[in-house]
């Protein structure tokens, strides 16, 4: 008897620890990551995500980290590295839930990272495919905000274009904010980003 | 390092007390027992490595490498863990330490082979794709490309060691014969790759382009993998997913097209199908030939894709039935004689590529052509149909990133039979079946990101030859700075002669035609511009030489004729420095003579041009959502024999020149309106003459000018791509 609560309790207390040690991780890559330590941010997600193999959010992290950093690259040769990263991180949890709106979505600003890069190239590839991927996010999850603005945005880069009316966009994009407003992450460390980059949109929609 | 332990007083209860202990023990070792781990990552030369990932595995433990390659953590495991240290261009490093006893160690990182920025082998090859590590073209170029019409092989004809053979249409590559070009989908071979055709009257590619997402053409020494080709591969690779459901519809002054693609969760297909009429253009542009009927086809494509866990499945399906009339003029007759051709073709493909086991790749399939020809010359009637299947398995082992090893076994089944009815009754039938069964295996070998190797063999048994050949294929590549490369390449080629020799072989023993080729390459790749030079040898032998006029059952044949090639390739692409500006420049110096046919010497076959040069160029106007294309292809003159003069094959055509022009205007996103017109200047180019057999009253032959059936070519046409999500739309298609 003795034996058995013993093990169990401590069990229980690697377990606990275990916890607090994944909050901590998370906690303190994404510090790293406040401070524009995007490497040493995007390194510690890594990691966690190679401990922690039954939480998708640190390979999340890793793809979202080195694809807005990718962004805001302009040299080819970095660019491929962050996005390769950021595709590879991806992959492996799109493998084990195809259906996450938050993955889907990801794996949209990815293509749409490739797209800003070279429109030329990879527009005429990459666009059908990326309004697919929020077809598909929307149709899973149509109160996520992350989806609603994301779908908005792409359009609206196509929209403007074509000097078509961008209003029904401006529409979605004032309805994500609103959806910002009372969404509710799943954890504490769940995605909940976008609220200021869509209040910035809206701004340039008047 | 002694544990400490906390007594906790008053506790009744042993087993709570225990279990506190415990607990406490386990943190204070976890206290206790931080080491730090140290040292610096460098690359094979000692250059420090910054950014790279250091960690114990399956812990939190680690850090990032500094500008110095320095890297320093606390751990709190004990004995001995598994070090990892990763970076995306190298590969990843895993060591087992005593983390008691790491501090200022350096570690060493190879570099990855598999990075985008590792040597590639490249010579002989082409390559246009979204794979392609470095590809020449675009996939979108070869529909864009002005003066291509769609046709994937008149795409390829702007890329050098090809020749513009403008009254035949096929690719002529490096000084070889068309046939001498092996055609392949998703691997496996497509027996007859080009529409049928009669004397003078170019034909064009069966695929439409838009089904394909890679294609590698490769213009010599290309890999064990492939037989039956003495010049040349071109590799065709099909979608392996569609982007979206969607429905396309084309309008064009040549006919009309509908296609539409469905999506499941593993599953997809595509439809399309196209009904070409030439009528309105022949009414339109003055012609060069008498048409009775214009050219007409109706054709159709299908290609049906599965996702299993571990591969993927397609299945593709062309038909396709072509019909034309025309009264051609012949030198040797005063009345035109007429051709009257009907053709029925049908190709399926299914190919299965999958993984399995550990690092173990397979690649099989099989494919079955039919062709059908009816062909009334006047009131002769030639009937011929052509059976032809290809059995394909191919296994590749990854032993590491730096050695691949591939085997795999080939079957060719040809049968081929032909009907020859004389007006006066009489039956002529020829026909042959030839079975083809080939081993190859081959090594992928990367020495370092430098230096790579293939090193391949291919045997070979053809049972209507009764013949066995082994052939040899070896290539090289070495990268000597960061965007610069060389690469060689030598094979040992054989291919089944022609069928319009073995047919006969009945009463004849024919021998496979054979070539060696040597290339030698050179590759420089930066920031969106390429430039490709390559020089070559080629040396043939074996081939089929004949004693008449043409090529008969009675004739006496042997596989006595030789011949050789050398030449340099010249290609220089850029999109970076203009804006919106996209050009490529394909320049192509051959030097070739060949003793095969009936000729009487060793000379300059007929269809070789000794200079070629192609200019392309895709400017895209925002303001007018257009890209416009101008593609010049120039030649110098060929050769043709002239009866009235002692030595054979002495004469030349003037130069070639052709200015073709496309225009491609978005009306809104998924509608496009496109304009196209071919030789724009209207140049009155001359293929070569065609002399009487026999001379007349004064003993002089007479001529007659090979031209292009009409000066011309337009073609204006409306897509309409309907989808979901209204962004798709057909550029790709034109």
């Amino acid at each position: 008897m003795t034996k058995i609560i013993t093990t169990i309790a401590l069990f229980v207390c690697s377990l606990l620890s275990a916890q607090g040690q994944f909050e901590q991780g998370m906690g303190k890559a994404f510090q790293l990551w406040g401070e524009g330590k995007n490497t040493e941010a995007s390194d510690l997600f890594e990691r966690i995500a190679g401990a922690e193999k039954t939480s998708w959010l640190p390979n999340y992290y890793v793809a979202l980290v080195n694809t807005t950093t990718a962004f805001r690259t302009k040299d080819k040769e970095q660019m491929n590295l962050l996005l390769t990263k950021a595709q590879n991180s991806l992959d492996t949890e799109m493998g084990k839930n195809p259906n996450n709106a938050e993955l889907l979505v990801m794996q949209a600003m990815i293509h749409t990272a490739w797209i800003a890069f070279d429109p030329m190239t990879n527009g005429q590839k990459l666009s059908g495919t990326v309004m697919e991927l929020y077809g598909k996010a929307q149709a899973i999850a149509p109160e996520n905000p992350r989806v609603v603005f994301g779908k908005a945005e792409f359009e609206i880069g196509g929209a403007k274009f074509w000097g078509t009316d961008t209003k029904p966009m401006c529409v979605q994009i004032e309805k994500a904010i609103g959806l910002f407003a009372t969404f509710k992450p799943e954890t504490p460390f769940s995605p909940k980003w976008g609220l200021e980059r869509a209040t910035a949109a809206l701004k340039n929609c008047k | 390092m002694k544990p400490t332990i906390i007594q906790q007083p008053n506790h009744s209860n042993r087993t709570l007390k225990s279990i506190f202990t415990l607990a406490i023990l386990l943190f204070s070792v976890t206290l206790f027992s931080q080491v730090t781990i140290s040292g610096k990552v460098v690359d094979e030369k000692g250059k420090p490595v910054s950014g790279a990932n250091i960690f114990i595995e399956g812990t939190y433990d680690g850090a990032s490498s500094n500008e110095t390659g320095s890297f320093s953590f606390t751990t709190t495991t004990i004995g001995n863990q598994t070090l990892v240290v990763s970076f995306l261009i190298f590969e990843t490093s895993k060591t087992v330490i005593d983390v008691a006893n790491f501090q200022n160690r350096t570690i060493k990182l190879r570099e990855s082979v598999t990075s985008l920025d590792a040597v590639v082998i490249t010579a002989g090859t082409l390559e246009a794709g979204d794979k392609a590590r470095v590809s020449v073209l675009k996939p979108l170029d070869i529909v864009t490309t002005a003066g291509s019409a769609g046709n994937i092989i008149a795409a390829l004809q702007t890329l050098p060691g090809t020749q513009t053979v403008g009254e035949d249409g096929r690719l002529f590559v490096r000084g070889g014969e068309a046939n001498e070009t092996q055609t392949f989908v998703d691997g496996i071979r497509v027996a007859q790759p080009y529409g049928a055709t009669t004397n003078n009257l170019p034909t064009r590619g069966r695929f439409s382009p838009f089904l394909f997402s890679g294609i590698s053409f490769s213009t010599g020494g290309y890999s064990a993998e492939y037989g039956e080709a003495l010049s040349s591969v071109l590799l065709l690779n099909t979608q392996d997913e569609p982007d979206q459901n969607k429905t396309e519809i084309a309008l064009m002054t040549v006919g009309l097209g509908l296609g539409n693609t469905q999506k499941w969760k593993k599953s997809s297909l595509s439809v399309n199908a196209n009904y070409i009429n030439l009528a309105p253009y022949q009414a339109v542009i003055p012609q060069n030939v008498d048409w009775n009927s214009p050219f007409q086809s109706l054709s159709g494509e299908t290609v049906y894709r599965y996702n299993f866990n571990n591969g993927i499945l397609k299945v593709y399906a062309a038909f396709d039935s072509s019909k034309f009339d025309i009264n051609q003029e012949n030198i040797n007759s005063p009345e035109k004689i007429r051709v009257d051709l009907n053709n029925n073709n049908f190709y399926l493909n299914s190919s299965y590529k999958g993984v399995f086991g550990n690092n173990w790749q397979i690649t099989s399939g099989l494919s079955y052509g039919y062709s059908n020809n009816k062909i009334n010359l006047d009131s002769d009637k030639v009937a011929n149909d052509e059976n032809a299947a290809h059995l394909k398995l191919k296994l590749k082992k990854s032993f590491s990133d730096r050695l691949k090893l591939s085997f795999g076994a080939d079957y060719f089944v040809t049968q081929f039979n032909e009907d020859f009815k004389e007006n006066s009754g009489s039956v002529f039938t020829n026909g042959y079946d030839a079975n083809i069964a080939a081993i190859y295996t081959e090594a992928d070998i990367f020495f370092s990101k430098k230096w790579a190797a293939k090193i391949g063999v291919r045997a070979s048994n053809n049972d209507l030859l009764n013949e066995t050949a082994i052939s040899p294929r070896v290539s090289f590549a070495y990268k000597m700075a960061k965007n610069s490369q060389f690469s060689f390449a030598y094979g040992d080629f054989t291919q089944t002669p022609n069928a319009e020799y073995i047919k006969y072989s009945k009463n004849h023993q024919f021998e496979s035609e054979k070539a060696s080729h040597y290339i030698l390459n050179f590759q420089y790749n930066k920031n969106g511009k390429t430039f490709r030079a390559e020089t070559y040898f080629k040396d043939y032998s074996n081939l089929v030489k004949f004693d008449t006029g043409m090529a008969t059952f009675n004739s006496v044949y042997d596989n006595t004729g030789s011949g050789y090639a050398k030449g340099l390739d010249l290609f220089w692409r850029d999109g970076k420095s203009i804006k919106n500006l996209e050009y490529w420049v394909s320049y192509s110096y051959i030097d070739t003579e060949r003793d095969y046919k009936n000729f009487s010497s060793q000379v300059t076959p007929s269809f070789v041009a000794d200079h070629s040069l192609s200019i392309v160029t895709k400017y895209w106007i925002n303001d007018w959502k257009s890209q416009i294309g101008f593609t010049n292809s120039y030649s110098s003159g060929r050769p043709y024999n002239n009866p009235n003069e002692a030595e054979f094959m002495n004469g030349k055509t003037k130069a070639y020149n052709s200015l073709s022009f496309n225009w491609a205007y978005l009306l809104s996103q998924q509608k496009i309106l496109y304009f196209s017109v071919s030789n724009v200047l209207g140049s009155q180019n001359v293929f070569g003459y065609e002399y009487a057999n026999n001379p007349d009253n004064a003993g002089f032959y007479n001529r007659k000018e090979i031209v292009p059936t009409a000066d011309r070519f337009f073609f204006v046409g409306f897509f309409w791509t309907i989808s979901n999500d209204k962004k798709d739309n057909q550029l790709k298609n034109l």
